[in-house]
């Protein structure tokens, strides 16, 4: 498998305070990637770097080769507020990205129709974002990250901020875009059962300062359905396996600190 | 009870309320249980209008002076505020060094400043434009500066993740979010742009209603005030209605 996004002992620090300790982590073109790990542990900082938000002080990162830079063609980013302009209606949001990056007007209504209608809101298209519900303006969101066709796709808890029952349904609507469109993935997550079924790997990072534990392979056959996997023995055994990683790291860092 | 013939007999009953009230006035005034001369009366306030718009027309020159001077104003404090806003949100060094100045400045009563400016600018237009603009300026620019200042840090995030320039950002993000508080800030203007023509008028001033104020009150013509000052009370509600109305069409997404 070709590298698409290479990270080598990235060290973050935050005045004397180690944010990100010596971080290598390699992934696949093509690849669905979790970072799990707790609250304070670096994994939005790092995919912060990705984007090129940070500026990068200790270690190499390449992403399909080249340097982090913000506005990089090569990647889209989603973050758990859907960033909706809220004076744009559904379908000059969906087209904002590539408006910014000088898509031409036709193109651009076209290509952001035809991703409303597939995460589900068409006829939504002239609702101004106050219209919509929560779980509609994250779809709205993710209609505008696709509609990039970056290779790269930066997610920072993108379905965080949503009810148990519509994030179930988007985790869902993600797979299936992301089957029909295959980008490398790096998706930041707190919540394990969601790391599991989105992924291929899930990276699980321990408590300040942010290491890696663990980089557990996520063997599921895929096309996969979220709610089904719910019940799924491998599936179940893999999360249990997840957790322990997640909880080691956590026994260490509290020893890091006795 | 549906919402419609609800909000009818809401209207109904203070249409019954204020025709009583006038009633009341009327009577008091005819019984000569107040002094017409302090409180004028309804009839006379209507007869005083009537003549000035209807029959006498004098009314109009004034009500035309005063609206010029408003709108001019306006105008003129407004596109100044915006302008200076815009130098403080790009260049906060500026802002920092003009600060304590405006600060004094908009601290001053206004009003207090027609004396000097009907020395400078005179009777005419000049003045009173000169007090409404130094009213509207400084709500614009307060207003401005905490529209632009308040736009939301992820739009700018992710827009700048998705590459746009600092120019894009400006046009397609922080502009357009900060029109709401703008235009809240542009309704007040317009108001506190009347009340300084009118202020500056009633000191001194060739024309205008508050000249005319002025002059009736001195004259004990208390109908003629009565009937100005409701008529100022009209102008100003049609003016903050067709504020809110074009407020209304151009943030439909509110």
């Amino acid at each position: 498998m070709t590298v698409a996004i290479s990270i080598e002992s990235l060290t973050v620090r935050f005045g004397e305070v180690v944010a990100v300790d010596d971080v290598s982590l390699s992934i696949g073109e093509g690849e669905f990637v979790s970072i799990v790990g707790p609250s304070g542990c670096g994994k939005t900082t790092v995919l912060n770097l990705l984007t090129g938000l940070v500026p990068l002080a200790e270690g190499r990162i390449a992403l399909l080769g080249k340097a982090p830079a913000i506005g990089n063609p090569d990647v889209a980013y989603m973050l758990a507020r859907d960033c909706l302009l809220p004076w744009r209606t559904a379908l000059g949001n969906a087209g904002y990205g590539m408006e910014v990056r000088g898509i031409e007007p036709g193109a651009r209504d076209a290509r952001a129709r035809e991703l409303l209608a597939r995460v589900g809101l068409k006829g939504f298209e002239d609702k101004w974002p106050k219209q919509l519900s929560h779980g509609m303006r994250q779809r709205c969101a993710l209609a505008r990250t696709f509609a990039l066709d970056a290779p790269v796709m930066l997610m920072d808890e993108p379905f965080g901020a949503l009810d148990a029952q519509t994030k179930l349904q988007l985790e869902d609507l993600l797979l299936e875009l992301w089957n029909a469109h295959r980008r490398t993935v790096v998706f930041i997550t707190h919540d394990l059962a969601e790391a599991v079924a989105l992924s291929d790997r899930v990276v699980v990072m321990s408590a300040r300062p942010g290491r890696i534990v663990a980089d557990v392979p996520i063997p599921l056959e895929r096309p996969r359905h979220v709610r089904a996997l719910q019940k799924d023995r491998h599936f179940l055994e893999l999360y249990a396996h997840v957790w322990e990683q997640l909880e080691s790291g956590l026994g260490a860092a509290a020893e890091a600190i006795t | 009870m549906s919402a419609v013939a609800s909000s009818r007999r809401t209207v109904a009953a203070h249409l019954v309320f204020v025709v009583a009230f006038i009633a009341l006035w009327e009577l008091a005034m005819r019984r000569e249980w107040l002094s017409a001369a302090f409180f004028g009366q309804p009839s006379g306030i209507v007869a005083y209008l009537w003549d000035g718009f209807a029959t006498g027309r004098k009314l109009w020159l004034e009500l035309g002076y005063t609206v010029l001077g408003t709108l001019v104003s306006f105008v003129l404090g407004s596109a100044a505020a915006l302008a200076l806003g815009l130098v403080f949100v790009m260049f906060p060094k500026v802002e920092h060094a003009m600060e304590p100045y405006l600060t004094v400045l908009n601290a001053m009563p206004r009003l207090a400043l027609a004396p000097l400016f009907l020395l400078w600018f005179g009777l005419g237009l000049g003045s009173k434009i000169a007090v409404g603009t130094s009213l509207s300026f400084f709500i614009v620019l307060a207003n401005t500066v905490a529209g632009i200042r308040g736009v939301s840090q992820d739009l700018i995030t992710l827009s700048r993740s998705l590459g746009a320039t600092p120019r894009q950002v400006f046009f397609k993000v922080t502009l357009p979010s900060a029109v709401p508080v703008i235009f809240s800030g542009l309704r007040l203007a317009l108001i506190y742009s009347m009340l300084g023509v009118v202020g500056a008028e009633l000191i001194a001033a060739e024309h205008g209603l508050g000249q005319q104020l002025a002059y009736l009150q001195a004259t004990f013509n208390m109908n003629g005030v009565m009937g100005l000052l409701a008529l100022l009370a009209v102008l100003g509600m049609i003016v903050t209605q067709g504020m809110t109305r074009l407020e209304k069409a151009l943030l439909r997404w509110q």
